[in-house]
C-alpha cells in the first residue's frame, strides 16, 4: 500500500503546472474563470490554451499510445484533472473529450469514428458537449423521448435535450437518442456537430451562471449511420460505462481543497479565523475534503490496474459532493460578499461549481441509490 | 500510488485476518446473543500474542502500516482485544513490546474511566509534558462498570508518577499523534462492522411486509454511511501509511464526526431490538460512542489540525503526503 507519487507522476505534475503558470494570464480567476468552465471568457481562451496544450502532448498523455496518448494511465490523467480542475478548467469542455467521450469511442467506435473523432480531441481542437437530460428525463435517463428514426442510410432525429452545459459554443455533441423500443434497451449514442442543420440552441440564465445551461432543439436533423457509436440499443450500456469516468472525471475535491486555502487566506485577513469555530469549522471541510480525494483515489487505482468499474464510482462522487458543499458553506457563510460579480473570482467559480455538485453527473440521490443497490446489496423498494 | 496491500502486507493481512475471523461470530448463549455489554476475547488475544503480533511494528520491514492493519481488523469484531495500546502506540513509541495489556491516557483521566486499565500491565501516562511508562503492579486501579463495550478501570488514589520511566517532552506530540491514528483505525473498524451488522439485519427484518433495508429513508442514510466509514478507513490507513501529523488529525477528526451519524442510524435501523443486550448491535456502536469523545473529540482534533495547516498566518501548507 503506497500513498505516494512516482517520480514519474510528480515531473508530470511539475510539467503541467510549469505550462500553466506560463500560459495562464494574472487576471485569470476574476477576468477568465470566474463564471466557471462554461464561461464565455474562459471559452474564448480555450480554443488556443487547447491547442498548446496539445503541443506540450498534455490532452491524453493518459490514452493508448495507438490513440495518440503515450499509456500514461489512469494517474496521470487524475494529476491533470486536479491541476485543471482545481484553476476552473481552463480546457473548458475539451475534458469530456479526453476523459470518457475518447475512451467511449475507443471501446465502442469503429476505427473510421477512432479516426474521425480522437485526433481532434488529442489536438485539442474541439469542444464537447453531452445531451443526455430532457425535460421529462433527468435523473429518470432511461425515460428519454429524443428519437432517431432510422431513415434511408441514416436517422433523422427529432426532440429535445435540457440543461445541456456548453452546447453554446461547443463543437461536437454527444447524443442519446431513442431507436424503437422503449425504456433502456431503445437507448442508442450519437456523435454529431452541434451546428447540423436543425439543431437550434437557446440558453438557459441559471442561479450559477448565465451561460452554462442550454437547451438544444432537434428538428428533423439529418445524421448518417455512422453518427452512431456502437450497435442500436447499446447506448445504455455505453452510458452507463462511461459514467464511470464522468462521475469522478472532474477532480473537485482538489478544487475545493485550494478553494479552502483561499478561504483561509481571506478569513485571516478579516481577522475571522482567530474565532476557534471558524477555525474548527476549516479543518472539518478540509477533513470532507481529503476523504473525497481518497476515496477518487480508490477509483483511480482500480481504474489504473483495469478493473472493471465498481460501486466506489458512487462512494466517492457523493463524497465529493460533501466536500464541495463543505468548502461552498464556509464562502457563504463569512465571505458573502466575495461572491458577488464584482468580488473574488476564485471563490465565485468553486461556490457556482459546488452548488451544481449534487445535480451534475447522476443527483446525489442517485448515488445514494447505486450505493444502496449495488455496493450493500439492499432489496429494491416496492 | 498503489493502494493494494504489497505482496509481504497481503501474506500479513490474510494471516490475520484468518486468526480474527473465527472470532467475528457473535457470542451466543442458547439461542441468543450473550446479554453482556462486551466480551474480552481472551482466545483471540491469546492467538495474536502467540503469533507475536502485537510486536509486528518491531519487525524489520514492517512499521506503523502493518501495526494499523491489526487495530483495524480486531476493531471489526465483536468482541474486544487491547491491540491499539500495545502494537501500535506502545511499539511505535518504545520501540519495544511493552507488558500487555496497556492502557494509554491522560493523566486527569486517571481517576474517570480509562479503556482498559482494569487489566493493563502497562499505564503510558501523557502528562502534558512528558510522557510515563508505567507498571501497574501495585497501582490501585478499580474496574468500572460502563455501557461502553470497553473493559474499563479507573485509578482510585493520586498517583505518584516522580520515580516512573519518562520518555522525555518530545514523545508528548508523539504520544498523541499516534493516539489520533489508533482512534481513527478503531473508529473505521468498529464502524465497518457496525454498518454491516445492520445491512444484513436489514435485508432479513420485515416490516409492513418489505424489508427494512427496502425503504429509500433507510437505503440513503446507510449508503451515506457507508461513504462515511470508507473516507474513515482510507484516511487512516493514509495516517498510517504517512506518519504525518497532520493526516492522523484529519482522519481522527473525520471519524470522530462520522460517528454521531453512523451510531444514530444503525441504532434507528436496528429498532428496539438494537438496544437490548440479547443483539449484537452494542459491541461496535458503544465502543464508538466512548471512542467519540476521546483526546477531546472533534473539536479538540480540529482546532488542532487547524493550527497544524493554517497556523502560520504568513503561509499556507498543505498536507505532506499529497
Amino acid at each position: 500500500m503506497d500513498f505516494g507519487w512516482t517520480t514519474s507522476d510528480d515531473a508530470y505534475r511539475a510539467e503541467l503546472v510549469s505550462f500553466l503558470t506560463q500560459e495562464l494570464p494574472n487576471n485569470w480567476w476574476d477576468s477568465f474563470a470566474y463564471d466557471g468552465p462554461s464561461g464565455p471568457e474562459l471559452m474564448n481562451n480555450a480554443g488556443s490554451f487547447n491547442r498548446k496544450l496539445a503541443q506540450k502532448d498534455l490532452i491524453v498523455r493518459h490514452w493508448p499510445q495507438a490513440y495518440g496518448g503515450q499509456d500514461a494511465g489512469a494517474w496521470k490523467q487524475i494529476i491533470v484533472s486536479e491541476e485543471m480542475w482545481s484553476r476552473g478548467e481552463p480546457r473548458s469542455s475539451l475534458y469530456l473529450g479526453a476523459n470518457w467521450a475518447g475512451p467511449a469511442i475507443m471501446k465502442f467506435g469503429t476505427e473510421a469514428q477512432k479516426h474521425r473523432f480522437l485526433r481532434p480531441i488529442a489536438d485539442g481542437e474541439v469542444l464537447w458537449c453531452q445531451g443526455f437530460s430532457e425535460p421529462e428525463a433527468g435523473t429518470d435517463l432511461a425515460n428519454m423521448k429524443t428519437r432517431a428514426e432510422p431513415d434511408g442510410d441514416g436517422y433523422v432525429i427529432n426532440g429535445s435535450k435540457v440543461w445541456t452545459s456548453y452546447a453554446a459554443r461547443a463543437d461536437t455533441m454527444f447524443l442519446l437518442a431513442r431507436v424503437g423500443a422503449t425504456g433502456k434497451g431503445g437507448v442508442s449514442c450519437f456523435i454529431l456537430p452541434v451546428d447540423a442543420a436543425g439543431i437550434t440552441v437557446r440558453p438557459i440564465p441559471a442561479i450559477h451562471s448565465p451561460h452554462d445551461f442550454n437547451e438544444v432543439f432537434f428538428t428533423d436533423v439529418r445524421v448518417p449511420a455512422d453518427a452512431r457509436l456502437g450497435e442500436e440499443g447499446q447506448g445504455w450500456d455505453i452510458v452507463t460505462t462511461i459514467l464511470h469516468y464522468e462521475r469522478i472525471g472532474a477532480a473537485r475535491y482538489e478544487f475545493s481543497r485550494r478553494t479552502l486555502d483561499h478561504i483561509v487566506t481571506h478569513l485571516k485577513a478579516r481577522g475571522l479565523f482567530d474565532d476557534p469555530a471558524i477555525r474548527g469549522e476549516c479543518s472539518k471541510a478540509l477533513a470532507e475534503v481529503e476523504a473525497a480525494r481518497l476515496l477518487t483515489y480508490v477509483v483511480i487505482d482500480g481504474r489504473a490496474k483495469n478493473l472493471p468499474p465498481s460501486a466506489d464510482t458512487y462512494v466517492a462522487r457523493y463524497s465529493m459532493i460533501q466536500a464541495d458543499h463543505a468548502v461552498a458553506n464556509l464562502s457563504s457563510t463569512y465571505l458573502p460578499d466575495l461572491l458577488t460579480h464584482d468580488g473574488d473570482g476564485m471563490l465565485r467559480a468553486h461556490f457556482t461549481a459546488a452548488i451544481t455538485a449534487g445535480i451534475a453527473a447522476g443527483a446525489a440521490e442517485v448515488q445514494l441509490n447505486m450505493i444502496s443497490g449495488r455496493y450493500l446489496g439492499l432489496p429494491h423498494g416496492a | 500510488m498503489d493502494l493494494a496491500f504489497n505482496d509481504e502486507q497481503r501474506v500479513l493481512h490474510d494471516a490475520i485476518v484468518q486468526i480474527v475471523t473465527p472470532h467475528m461470530d457473535i457470542p451466543r448463549s442458547g439461542p441468543t446473543v450473550k446479554p453482556v455489554e462486551f466480551m474480552y476475547a481472551d482466545r483471540l488475544d491469546h492467538e495474536l500474542a502467540e503469533g507475536e503480533f502485537f510486536s509486528i511494528a518491531l519487525i524489520d520491514g514492517c512499521g506503523l502500516l502493518e501495526a494499523a492493519m491489526l487495530v483495524y481488523e480486531t476493531a471489526r469484531a465483536p468482541l474486544v482485544i487491547e491491540a491499539a495500546g500495545s502494537a501500535l502506540i506502545g511499539a511505535l513509541l518504545t520501540g519495544e513490546a511493552l507488558p500487555r495489556p496497556v492502557a494509554v491516557a491522560r493523566m486527569e483521566d486517571l481517576p474517570r474511566a480509562v479503556r482498559f486499565l482494569d487489566r493493563a500491565r502497562t499505564l503510558i501516562v501523557d502528562m502534558g509534558d512528558d510522557v510515563a511508562i508505567v507498571s501497574t503492579d501495585g497501582l490501585p486501579i478499580a474496574p468500572v462498570h460502563t455501557m461502553f463495550a470497553y473493559p474499563m478501570g479507573r485509578v482510585l488514589e493520586k498517583v505518584d508518577l516522580s520515580g516512573s520511566r519518562r520518555l522525555g517532552p518530545s514523545a508528548v506530540p508523539r504520544l498523541r499523534h499516534l493516539c489520533r491514528l489508533a482512534i481513527a483505525l478503531e473508529t473505521a473498524g468498529a464502524m465497518q462492522s457496525a454498518i454491516d451488522f445492520t445491512t444484513q439485519y436489514v435485508k432479513d427484518r420485515r416490516v409492513f411486509g418489505r424489508p427494512v433495508g427496502s425503504f429509500q429513508a433507510v437505503q440513503h442514510r446507510l449508503a451515506a454511511d457507508l461513504q462515511k466509514a470508507r473516507g474513515c478507513y482510507w484516511l487512516a490507513m493514509r495516517a498510517a501509511w504517512s506518519d504525518v501529523p497532520a493526516d492522523a488529525e484529519i482522519a481522527t477528526l473525520y471519524a470522530q464526526r462520522a460517528i454521531k451519524a453512523v451510531n444514530y442510524d444503525t441504532h434507528q435501523f436496528n429498532g428496539a431490538l438494537g438496544m437490548t443486550l440479547e443483539h449484537a448491535l452494542h459491541f461496535w456502536t458503544f465502543r464508538l460512542r466512548i471512542l467519540q469523545g476521546e483526546l477531546g473529540g472533534a473539536r479538540a482534533q480540529a482546532t488542532t489540525l487547524a493550527e497544524t495547516m493554517w497556523g502560520d498566518p504568513s503561509s499556507v501548507p498543505v498536507p505532506v503526503s499529497r
